[in-house]
């Protein structure tokens, strides 16, 4: 091996000490919980209901919202128009708000007074303390995950492929996806995660917004409030565990998909 | 068969300025024009990419100027193809047959008929990436003619190939036209616009300066954009008088004689450099001018060569000519300007 100059150990130092800020908590709370109180805690229905409901949630919220999100970053992505810098800071705007803050805002617009509230009043909903309500809550603080994500994709397909596809006979809705969408899967892919990922993990604006029914980082706030750090920390080590799992699992499935799709388009038809 | 009616269109500073062209159908035109002149643009506004600020195209005598891209049978081949990267080579071939939702084994037949006529039959399962420039013009033209256009349009077909495939590409070209395609094709290049063209228009700046067979283009040039187009670079500006049937051509250095032929009193005189002669002893005609070489460079059939004598020069000799007369930069020499060969504009 080269022989390595003062820099490079000052970097790997560094390095190794933010990898043990991230990781030294996490294993603290491994190495602090009993396997016994783990176990109960996995079976706990509380917890369990908790978890699932999070996750749930977050996955549909990240899917409903992507029909939205993914067609606004290709416009994003292609047209330029007066106030398009406006609607950028728009977009990323939750992420820099304080999330209870974001919770707040987002109170005013689903709650019976508001106007979403209202409407859905009508058709007998209670957005507030509603799984729905929790979905515009992780929706609104990570949608801009998933634009920015997509919106960069959508850039980084030439413009000359889309005029193609149209001069080959395709209309704009055809050209979109089948070839402004597939080449921008990864990129789509990885917002989806982030979004998920980011609403699951929301706290701040789903607290205003639902106490109850209680999504995972609500229940662990609850218990540590109740009970304290011990009884707390069971419920944290599973959520951590089940979205570590998901996220490897989401990883597994995108990369099969971008294989396959990469597989659909070699040569199967040729040796027909 | 295509015509397009005082077409304009501007992009910021740049502007296509009142283009009127026809091109007939089986015709190879070419669009001659240095990079900037607006030829990707027209080409954009024929394909429907772009809409003209004002004007017509018409296709086969049907106003198409607000018809959908997708609608307009003009099939672009672009300068760097855009081949789908994430397709292979059969179903970019196939994808605007899918498109139209064609059966699959009329898409498999017309797909395998299309990538035998342009050799590319054993590259339909390769990825894209993997292609050279060549196979992926190849594909890019298969592409855009399994859609039967009524009119092919190529952006710089060969300024992404290597110089030793060109002839292929050629011949591809000229076999495609055969067949009965009409194609439009611009380039930068002289050359390309010679061995391939039926008629051949020069731009410049947003405006086409001349149209016509190449022959009649390159040899009564309007104006001087063109002619240097034709690779003429020996141009003066010159008073002209005439005494009975002889005409004289003042350019402040030298007096020319040239073929009486009702010129005004000013203009530019032009002659090509491969028609001026050279020799070390003076020549007993009319227009011989003795000059002292100032650079010698090797050229694509032998040598150029830049001469002073208060006009410059430039003249094309052939290698055996440069060694028979032993030249040298700094050496005096004697140029013939032949009358015949001037020409004034």
């Amino acid at each position: 091996m080269d022989k390595r100059s003062l820099f490079h150990w000052v970097i790997l130092l560094l390095s190794s000490l933010v990898l043990l800020f991230i990781l030294a908590p996490l294993l603290g709370m491994v190495f602090d919980t009993s396997a016994g109180e783990f176990f109960e805690t996995v079976k706990d229905d509380e917890v369990q209901a908790s978890v699932w409901l999070t996750l749930s949630v977050a996955f549909l919220a990240t899917l409903v919202f992507s029909f939205f999100a993914i067609p606004f970053a290709w416009l994003m992505a292609r047209y330029n128009f007066p106030g398009k810098r406006i609607v950028q800071g728009l977009v990323d705007l939750p992420v820099v708000l304080p999330h209870s803050a974001a919770g707040i805002a987002l109170l005013g617009f689903i709650s019976r007074d508001g106007l979403l509230g209202r409407a859905a009043d009508t058709v007998g909903l209670n957005l507030v303390g509603n799984p729905v309500g929790i979905a515009f809550a992780m929706a609104f603080v990570s949608l801009s995950f998933l634009i920015n994500a997509s919106r960069d994709g959508f850039a980084a397909v030439p413009v000359r492929l889309e005029k193609a596809a149209m001069n080959l006979g395709a209309s704009p809705l055809k050209m979109f996806f089948t070839v402004s969408l597939p080449l921008t899967w990864r990129n789509i892919a990885s917002g989806f995660v982030m979004m998920f990922a980011r609403g699951m993990s929301e706290f701040g604006a789903i607290v205003i917004i639902a106490y109850h029914p209680m999504t995972a980082p609500v229940l662990i706030y609850e218990r540590f409030n109740q009970f304290g750090l011990s009884y707390a920390r069971p419920a944290s080590l599973f959520f951590i565990l089940v979205a570590l799992v998901i996220f490897i699992l989401i990883r597994l499935i995108s990369n099969r998909t971008n294989n396959s799709l990469q597989k659909r388009s070699t040569g199967q038809k040729v040796n027909a | 068969m295509l015509r397009l009616e005082h077409i304009s269109k501007t992009y910021g500073d740049f502007k296509l300025r009142d283009i009127d062209l026809e091109i007939s159908k089986g015709e190879y035109f070419v669009l001659l024009g240095r990079s900037g002149a607006g030829k990707s643009q027209l080409l954009e506004l024929i394909a429907g990419l772009r809409r003209p600020d004002s004007g017509s195209i018409f296709l086969n005598g049907q106003n198409i100027t607000s018809e959908k891209i997708q609608h307009r049978k003009t099939g672009i081949v672009f300068q760097d193809f855009a081949i789908f990267p994430h397709l292979d080579v059969y179903n970019n071939i196939a994808y605007s047959l899918k498109i139209k939702k064609l059966p699959k084994d009329e898409t498999d037949r017309k797909v395998r008929e299309m990538a035998a006529s342009v050799n590319i039959t054993h590259l339909l399962g390769r990825k894209p990436g993997g292609l050279s420039g060549g196979e992926r013009q190849r594909l890019a033209v298969a592409r855009t003619l399994v859609t039967s256009p009524d009119i092919i349009l190529l952006d710089e077909p060969m300024a992404s190939i290597d110089t030793a495939l060109r002839d292929d590409v050629r011949r591809l070209l000229r076999k495609i036209n055969s067949s009965g395609m009409t194609i439009m094709h611009v380039t930068h290049d002289y050359q390309e616009a010679v061995r391939l063209a039926h008629r051949v228009g020069v731009i410049h700046n947003g405006k086409i300066m001349q149209t016509g067979e190449p022959d009649e283009v390159f040899s009564k040039p309007v104006n001087k954009f063109v002619a240097r187009f034709a690779g003429i670079r020996n141009f003066y500006r010159v008073k002209i008088s005439c005494d009975k049937d002889k005409c004289y051509a003042r350019s402040g250095h030298h007096t020319y004689n040239v073929a009486s032929n009702g010129y005004g009193n000013e203009g530019l005189m032009m002659i090509r450099s491969d028609a001026v002669e050279l020799s070390t002893e003076e020549f007993r005609e009319h227009n011989c001018i003795r000059a002292r070489i100032t650079e010698m460079n090797r050229a694509e059939t032998g040598y150029e060569l830049y001469l002073e004598s208060g006009d410059k020069y430039h003249v094309l000799l052939k290698t055996k000519d440069v060694q028979k007369y032993d030249l040298r930069t700094g050496q005096f020499v004697f140029l013939l300007l032949p009358p015949g060969e001037i020409r004034i504009i």
